[in-house]
């Protein structure tokens, strides 16, 4: 039944598309977001197309397939220009600082070999999986080669396993987490010293009754040939400072895509009630742009708000510390602010960026009021300090009345003042039934409060004249009898 | 005959004697069709009202999304699809009730939900999220309640045994997919051969 509203709704929306004018911005795409019922509204843009960088406009050329952006701490942009074996460092005003090509290894010149993801560390060491060479190779600020990953051996891994690292994180103990080709057991976790310790957030596979008996009804052969049950692959990684893995995974049933990896491996992360955390919760099934979103990069953007990036409809989703989905953005074109193949994401200062491999282009987008104004009030929100997220929150509706997240942290700043009544009233448009409840409990307390006296009174009253009257009708009943 | 206020009040007297007030529905006469079906009409009704109206705290319909109409339909076409469904499997099975006891068993045991869902939902304004267990006790009772009901009233006006009751009832789910697999599929063919008329015409008009 929802896949057909799903498709009436495309075509309502797509009939509508050129008479509907979206006052609030002229981007080249939708913007939207999933209410409560993950029914679709449209939003005003949280972020806009602000101009793009290629390789000429560097000076290096055309970037070849570039699959990998990072941005360090200090500001400095760099680019794994994958087809051509080279890194590209941008200095924080994104002027041309530094080309990597090759490193001094232990006398001899090396080179890379289809480098497909860089970390930058704080202290500006750079770690690149150098994919094609079957190494992560570490360099210092200055170019010199620091250490070399390759070969891990292990008793879990199988003898012809092929170290390919594809992405590479490094945390603040210098722990190296790879993700490597073929490596459906998680992420590859070495220690400072680049010896393999174990693996982080393994996905396990859960097999459906109505499979296992398919299977078991099914001949040897048959099964051979059926779909295998392997874990999915992590597609890409981040760190937040506190050490906390973030990391995204392919779910073609757009269930969780993305996993935040404690410290032991184990995926701690928030997701609302519905349990979904992959993009978007609706899509064609065929044709152009269908399936599930394909999470490919996250970024940590700090106060528990991380961004993602979805290849199957070029769209850029961002969500807070419990799972809300914010804003989402982007689309696939060849527009400006529109995406070819967008592979990777980053947070330089305010703006967010995005790496088109096909284009070899980065794209800009920079936060509109409505977009900076959730940013602020989501980190009020993490902080603790609802209270001066009220004003913010407040301006949000003004944007966007459909914003649920608003309407709670209103509601719940109301709750805490006092006003249950008010309170009970924004938490149920922001479809929060925990607080409502709360608000809901206090509201009909003061109430009973309130009219105690009065039912108590009625109550005390009734039963005197109930009594008085038992005690009259006993005197007549005995009256009677004397006069017998 | 029953007087009118005799019948009416019948219905309460089957829910509160079933195996007496569904044997005289059978052998006597006492039930009523039309009876049963305002009263699936009241369920129906009530059981809207419940989806619409039931409190934000135990409420996880989307509100926006109730059609009373619907509701109405879908809770007379279940009915029609079951008594049909046991109609046809009772009736080989060597069942002695007919068409009308099955409706009007289904239809009177269904006295508990409407007495239940109205208050229920009135009650559901007043509870907070961690009362919700008197709600949900009130509407699960009233279900059992039907449940039970049934049970009872098909083995009573089929007199059937208790076990053969259970078997009659699987044997009816059964014929129930079968029926809505048969009407699927004759919506189907009748599509068909609806686009084969049209395009046929088209086709004509065309070629004239």
């Amino acid at each position: 039944m929802k896949k057909i509203f799903l498709i009436l709704f495309v075509i309502v929306f797509l009939s509508a598309d050129g008479s509907m004018a979206y006052a609030n911005s002229n981007v080249p795409y939708h913007t939207y977001n999933y209410d409560y019922w993950e029914d679709i509204f449209y939003t005003p843009a949280a972020y806009i197309p602000n101009g793009s960088i290629s390789g000429t406009d560097i000076g290096v050329g055309f970037l070849s397939n570039p699959q990998d952006i990072f941005v360090a701490e200090d500001g400095r942009l760099y680019i794994a220009d994958t087809g051509n074996n080279r890194i590209i460092i941008l200095d924080s005003q994104l002027k041309l600082e530094r080309v990597i090509d090759s490193f001094d290894h232990g006398g001899t010149l090396d080179t890379f070999n289809g480098p497909s993801g860089l970390y930058v560390t704080q202290k500006n060491e750079i770690y690149i999986a150098d994919t094609n060479h079957y190494r992560v190779v570490a360099l210092k600020e200055d170019g010199s080669l620091l250490k070399i990953i390759s070969n891990p051996t292990s008793e879990v891994l199988e003898e012809d396993f092929v170290f390919a690292p594809l992405k590479v994180g490094v945390d603040y103990a210098d722990r190296v987490y790879v993700i490597a080709k073929n490596m459906f057991q998680g992420i590859m976790a070495f220690d400072n010293n680049g010896n393999f310790t174990g693996f982080s957030g393994t996905i396990r596979v859960t097999i459906s009754l109505y499979e296992k008996i398919w299977r078991k009804l099914s001949t040897k052969a048959q099964r051979e040939r059926q779909v295998q049950f392997i874990p999915t692959e992590f597609t890409g990684v981040d760190l937040a400072p506190d050490g906390f893995i973030y990391a995204t995974n392919i779910d073609a049933d757009g269930q969780q895509s993305i996993r935040r990896l404690n410290p032991k491996g184990q995926d701690v992360i928030k997701m609302k009630a519905n349990g979904k955390l992959s993009g978007d919760l609706w899509w064609r099934y065929g044709m152009e742009y269908s399936g599930a979103s394909r999470i490919v990069d996250i970024v940590y953007r700090g106060n528990g708000i991380y961004t993602v990036i979805d290849t199957t409809r070029g769209r850029v989703f961002t969500y807070d510390h419990e799972g809300n989905l914010l804003y989402i953005f982007g689309g696939k074109g060849s527009q400006k602010g529109t995406f070819k193949s967008p592979v990777a994401v980053e947070m330089k200062d305010d703006q967010i960026l995005v790496l088109d491999s096909h284009r070899g282009e980065i794209m800009f987008f920079v936060a509109t009021k409505y977009g900076s104004l959730i940013n602020q009030a989501v980190s009020l929100r993490y902080d603790g300090d609802e209270a001066s997220a009220v004003k913010i929150w407040e301006e949000v509706l003004e944007l966007d009345s459909n914003f649920e997240l608003a309407y709670v942290g209103i509601g719940k700043s109301y709750l805490a003042a006092g006003e249950n009544k008010k309170a009970m009233e924004y938490l149920k448009l922001g479809m929060d039934r925990e607080y409502y409840s709360i608000a809901f409990k206090r509201y009909r307390d003061d109430i009973l409060k309130d009219n105690l006296g009065y039912v108590l009174t009625g109550i005390i009253v009734l039963v005197i004249v109930q009594s008085i009257r038992s005690v009259i009708r006993k005197r007549n009943q005995k009256g009677v009898g004397y006069d017998e | 005959m029953m007087s009118k206020k005799e019948k009416f009040l019948y219905p309460f007297y089957v829910i509160t004697h079933p195996f007496d007030g569904f044997y005289e529905i059978r052998h006597r006469e006492k039930g009523s069709v039309p009876l049963a079906l305002l009263l699936i009409l009241l369920f129906g009704l009530s059981f809207s009202i419940n989806r619409r109206y039931a409190g934000f705290i135990v409420n996880y319909v989307y509100t926006r999304t109730v059609d009373s109409r619907t509701d109405i339909i879908a809770v007379f076409v279940a009915v029609l699809l079951f008594a049909t469904a046991n109609w046809s499997i009772t009736c080989l099975l060597e069942g002695e009730g007919r068409f009308k006891d099955i409706v009007t068993v289904l239809g009177y045991s269904m006295l508990p939900m409407v007495l239940t869902y109205i208050p229920a939902t009135i009650i559901s304004w007043f509870i907070a999220a961690d009362e919700e267990a008197i709600y949900y006790l009130l509407l699960g009772i009233s279900l059992l309640y039907f449940l039970v009901l049934v049970l009872i009233g098909i083995m009573v006006i089929h007199n059937f045994s208790f076990g053969k009751t259970l078997v009659t009832l699987v044997f009816t789910f059964l014929a129930l997919a079968l029926i809505i697999f048969v009407i699927l599929l004759l919506i189907s063919l009748i599509n068909q051969v609806y686009l084969f008329l049209e395009s046929a015409y088209t086709e004509l008009l065309l070629r004239m």
